[in-house]
């Protein structure tokens, strides 16, 4: 369909962003989160998604200094990413992921958790 | 090391904390029933989203949540065979007695080795953060337990084939 197209090509444009964004962990986390779409059922659009966000989690080092800079409109979104990230079983992803969880919980608190768990309309 | 099995763990807590938010309600399709929703799957309105929190590729955790129940899957670590038998059987004594623990399920959810079944009636007789407690004690004793196990194997092993092969010296 059209739409799944046009998302395949954004997702394109915006991992080769993310390639050149590496050096600034944050903003290339930032980039990847908004634009997500979330109310595509393609799979294919999710997984492609899904490769650029890990990219830009993997790419951060310093955890706490990302949170002074990332907006409150992402923690949801990427709580949801976290979750994905976790259900990989991939070593390095899962002690990446679980870092930032940790943080994210205690800057956004549960109710971020429970919005990732209840929310079946939109997921990632 | 040591800190990525916290870190495990508090993601867990963190988790269960938000998940176990459970109320009476009572059946929608058979009237007078009383059914756990996690287990029947019927409605999917009344399901969460179910998580896997990976450790590393040999443990997980799998929550799901639904309306008035809460089911927790665990895989434990085998590093090789014998603690691979040792953890099937432990965790086997375990389930029998099911009763006593109150929140543990008799079979574990295929593909894990343990699982618990939480729901609104023991979060009514029983603290929510203690329920919590318990099970995120449960993952640290169970790894301490096996390996003990497998020490004491081991010695015992050792003691008997000493004794046994000493009368061929």
């Amino acid at each position: 369909m059209v739409d799944a197209e046009d998302m395949i090509t954004r997702i394109e444009q915006k991992s080769r962003k993310i390639e050149s964004l590496i050096k600034q962990p944050v903003e290339a986390l930032k980039t990847a989160l908004e634009g997500s779409p979330p109310k595509t059922k393609d799979e294919r659009c999710k997984s492609a998604n899904w490769n650029v966000v890990h990219r830009a989690i993997m790419a951060i080092k310093a955890v706490d200094l990302m949170f002074s800079s990332l907006d409150p409109e992402y923690y949801d979104i990427l709580m949801k990413y976290l979750y994905r990230g976790l259900s990989t079983g991939d070593r390095p992803t899962c002690e990446q992921c679980l870092k930032i969880h940790e943080k994210l919980t205690q800057k956004a608190g549960l109710g971020c958790i429970l919005r990732a768990l209840s929310d079946t309309v939109n997921t990632v | 090391m040591a800190s990525s099995v916290r870190l495990y763990l508090s993601c867990i807590r963190n988790t269960l904390e938000a998940a176990m938010c459970l109320q009476n309600f009572p059946c929608q399709e058979v009237e007078r029933h009383n059914k756990p929703e996690v287990e029947m799957k019927t409605s999917p309105e009344l399901l969460l989203n179910s998580v896997v929190i990976c450790r590393n590729e040999a443990e997980k955790c799998l929550i799901e949540t639904s309306i008035n129940s809460l089911r927790i899957s665990l895989k434990v670590k085998q590093a090789d065979e014998l603690e691979n038998i040792l953890t099937k059987k432990f965790l086997r004594f375990l389930s029998m007695r099911a009763e006593a623990f109150q929140v543990l399920r008799r079979k574990p959810v295929q593909g894990y080795d343990i699982s618990f079944l939480i729901t609104n009636y023991h979060c009514e007789e029983m603290q929510k953060h203690k329920l919590i407690d318990f099970i995120v004690q449960f993952m640290e004793d169970i790894d301490k337990e096996i390996s003990e196990l497998k020490l004491s194997m081991n010695t015992r092993g050792r003691l008997v084939a000493t004794e046994f092969l000493k009368q061929f010296i």
